[in-house]
Order: structure tokens, then sequence, then C-alpha cells
């Protein structure tokens, strides 16, 4: 049983000077566990959401992925970020870069790096030599981002820059591209809320399809019907706690707190 | 005469620009890394300190300093010209560049770092790129303030496009003449770098929507 889960994050606290954003919080998220979390703006969700790769240092607590407590400073953060992937609400490809160079960018400074640290340690004798070159890697990952594409319907667009697409395009590309990097979880930051009404479907269904696959989601939105269709469990934040949480027939179908109540009466 | 006057005085701008883009963005990085992330305190203290006192007083009298005082045992004119100028030009390029890195929205970075980025490598394959590609027009602009600008060295002797003048009047007793072929020289000089850096702001301007996309299609 403990050892499936994934992300288990102890007393969480984070404050933004005098504002207290998260108050200890702590919940486990199981390996293949799809999380919905929803609560009124200012609730401390996204907060919450960020503090589990650390794009927001926490200011207290701690939040252990594969045994390792990663909210500690010490701790290389970026390794670790390479198998959590996130989906912002604003898209945030990188204007510079081509649909293609989006999705493989990452992977190919990140390997070549290795790359370049396996030849050291090869010189020295200390370990292998490694078995793929800069072009094959290059090439490697090109050809897995086009599959991603492929998948998603636009190896077309695949040499454009993002200011030609539209908001749904970006936002499936955003998810692809945190997918080039093997995650063992993707968080999803508010993935719609952005997007124009008739787009929020073909970025939804990606998800669905993601989610069917097994992976592990952790996902803030404020579209309860597929919260309902997609989630194990489903958390309540209001006041930086989770003030309720369990699985969509719970807390959509019998909320117990009035605070829930009247968030479900304006959503729904 | 006057086309080695010319070429004094674009030697100099053209150093002065290496030494003050170099100088600038650095600057301009540090600030930008100490606001997102707090770190490098004393640095950015350095470099606000450097901007304010550079940018606070006039350029002739930094010339002179540096000429007569903290350079006096060297006398290669336009070499110390060119730092100076060089020394200069960073503070302005620091503010433009500051401008440029302030435009580049938060996400991109928080983007690069989610992947497992870290820092320094989205610094430099997303944000510096953008951030140069935003600041283009106005460090353009001080490219060409810094070639007419240069004239001031003929206040330590240095023969420059701007002194030549001085040195025909001298001779001649012909007033308007020479200075209107200097006046025409820089003209031209500035109409030339102004067609060339505009070609190099298209070639940057790729992945604007309204330069059109490149290969998206028709």
């Amino acid at each position: 049983m403990e050892n499936n889960v994934l992300i288990q994050v102890r007393d969480l606290s984070k404050s933004f000077g005098e504002l207290e954003v998260l108050r200890s919080v702590s919940v486990d998220i199981k390996q293949g566990e799809k999380v919905v979390i929803v609560g009124a703006s200012g609730s401390g969700k996204s907060t919450l959401l960020r503090c589990l790769n650390c794009l927001e240092d926490p200011t207290g607590g701690e939040v252990i992925f594969e045994g390792v407590d990663i909210a500690d400073p010490k701790v290389d953060i970026n390794i670790h970020r390479q198998k959590m992937g996130m989906v912002f609400q604003q898209f945030n490809l990188f204007n510079n870069k081509t649909v293609l160079e989006n999705i493989t960018v990452a992977p190919i400074i990140i390997r070549s790096k290795q790359l370049r640290r396996d030849k050291w340690r090869a010189f020295f004798k200390k370990g292998e030599k490694p078995t793929l070159n800069k072009e094959q890697i290059v090439a490697e990952e090109k050809e897995k981002a086009m599959k991603l594409l492929e998948r998603i319907g636009l190896e077309e667009k695949a040499d454009v820059y993002p200011s030609t697409l539209s908001g749904g395009q970006k936002q499936r590309i955003a998810i692809v591209r945190a997918l080039a990097m093997n995650p063992k979880v993707m968080l999803f930051d508010e993935p719609t809320s952005a997007l124009d009404p008739e787009m929020v479907g073909e970025v939804l269904d990606l998800m669905k399809q993601l989610a069917n696959e097994g992976m592990t989601m952790v996902i803030v939105t404020h579209e309860m019907g597929f919260a309902r269709e997609v989630a194990d469990r489903v958390l309540f934040m209001d006041g930086g706690v989770i003030a309720e949480q369990g699985s969509p027939e719970e807390v959509f179908g019998s909320p117990k707190s009035e605070r829930l109540k009247s968030f479900l009466a304006k959503v729904l | 005469m006057y086309l080695e006057g010319l070429g004094n005085t674009l030697l100099i701008a053209l150093i002065a620009a290496a030494i003050g883009i170099t100088l600038g963005v650095i600057m301009a990085m540090v600030n930008y890394i100490n606001k997102k992330t707090g770190k490098l305190k004393i640095p950015t203290k350095i470099c606000n300190f450097y901007i304010t006192v550079v940018r606070g007083t006039p350029v002739v009298l930094q010339l002179m300093i540096l000429y007569f005082v903290v350079f006096a045992f060297w006398d290669n004119g336009i070499m110390i010209g060119a730092i100076t100028f060089g020394l200069n030009s960073g503070a302005y390029v620091a503010e433009i560049a500051r401008a440029g890195f302030e435009s580049i929205d938060d996400g991109q970075m928080e983007a690069g770092r989610s992947l497992g980025l870290s820092t320094w490598q989205t610094m430099r394959t997303i944000i510096i790129p953008q951030a140069v590609r935003n600041s283009l027009p106005p460090l353009f602009n001080e490219f060409i303030m810094l070639v007419k600008e240069t004239s001031i060295v003929g206040y330590v002797g240095i023969y420059d496009l701007g002194k030549i003048p001085g040195l025909i009047q001298s001779r001649t007793f012909d007033y308007l003449f020479p200075l209107l072929i200097a006046a025409v020289f820089y003209l031209v000089v500035v109409l030339i770098l102004t067609k060339i850096l505009h070609i190099i702001e298209k070639k940057f301007g790729k992945s604007d929507r309204n330069q059109g996309g490149v290969t998206n299609g028709k």
C-alpha cells in the first residue's frame, strides 16, 4: 500500500509575506491516481499544485516524491522536475521556438549534458562509453516529438511558431511537450481556463486519453463535468486547507460542509 | 583625411558597442536573476550604482578622467576613447536590455523550469534570445547615437571624423564647407547603418506572427 504512493505531501505551508495561502496541507497521491482539486479562487489550489514541483518554494513542510523530499533546498530540484510534467493556464509555449523545437528543446539539452558527463566518465575509465552520439540523440528526440504531434494530429504544424496557433492547439502542444520528458506525473494548472469554449473539448479529450493510459494526474480545474468523469478523488480547498475530499460522487453528490454546498451551487 | 577620421570614428564606435553590449547584457541579466530568484544581491547593488553614476555624469568628463588620469600612461587615444564609450554605453544598454528582459512573460521561465531545465539553461535558450530580439530597435538606436557621440573624442585630441573640419579650417579659413562635408559623411554612415540594422531586425523577427510565421503554408 505504502509503496504505490507517488507523492506524499506533509504539513505543507506557504505564505506570501503576511498572507498565508496554504496551512499545513497533507495529502498522498498514489501511482496512477487522478486527483482533481477544486475550490474558489484564492483558496490555495493553484499554489498547492505549484508547490508539488516546487515552482513555488514551500515555506514549511515536505513534498516527498519517489522517496526524496524535494522541498528541501539542498536537493537538485531539476532532476526531479524532469519526471513531473506541468501544464499551465497560459500554455507558456516558448515563443522563440517552433512547435517541434518546443517539444525537443528540454530533452535535447538535458540528454546532451548527460552525454558530456558520460563521455568524461568514460575518459577516466569510470563508466561505460555512451552508446549514442549527439546527432543520434537529436534525431531520436525529433522522431519522438513527431510521433507525439501525430498523436494530436498537428504534425503539419511542426515548423511553425506558436504565435500562429489557436489556444486549443497551443495547449495540446504544451501537454505533449511535457509528455516528451516521460514524466511519472502530470500537473495541470487550470488547463482550459484561458481557452475559447469551443476549444475546451479537444484539450479535455487529450487529458482523458492520458487518464485512460494510466498516467498519474493532479488537475486544478473548474470543469466539474470533467472532474466527475475522470477523477478518482476530488479535493475541495477552502482557506488554504483541504476542506473536504472523497470520490466525485461523495463530493458532488452529498457535500457535507456549507462552504462546499455554496461553492457547488455557484459552479454547477 | 576625412576617410581616416571616418575610420577612427567607426573603429571607436564598433569597439565601444561590443564592450557596451557585453557589459549591458550582463548587468541586465544579473538584475533579472536577482528579481526572479532573489540571488545575486550584492552584484545587483554594484550594477545599479554603476548605472547611476555613469548615467548621471557627462560623457566628456568620463572621457577626460579616463584619458588624463586612469590611462595617463597609455598613449593609444583611440582605444581609450573606445573603452570610455563602451563603459558609458554599457550603462545605457543595461537599461535597454532590462526592459527587454522585463517584457518576457514569467511563464516562459516557469515552463523551462517545469521541464527540468536549470535557470541558466532556460535563460540561454529561451529568455535571452527573446529579450535580445525585443530590445533590438532601441539597441540599434543606441549604436547610431554612439557613432555620432564619439565626435567628443576630439576633446582629447583624437582625430575622428568630427575633428577633421577644424583641421581644414585652420589651413584654409573656409568654415562652412568642411563642416558640411563632415555632416554629409555622418549622415551617409547613419543611413547605411540604419539599412543594415533593419535587415538584421527582420531576420530576428521570424517568430513574430506579423512577419509571416515563415513556414505557415500559403
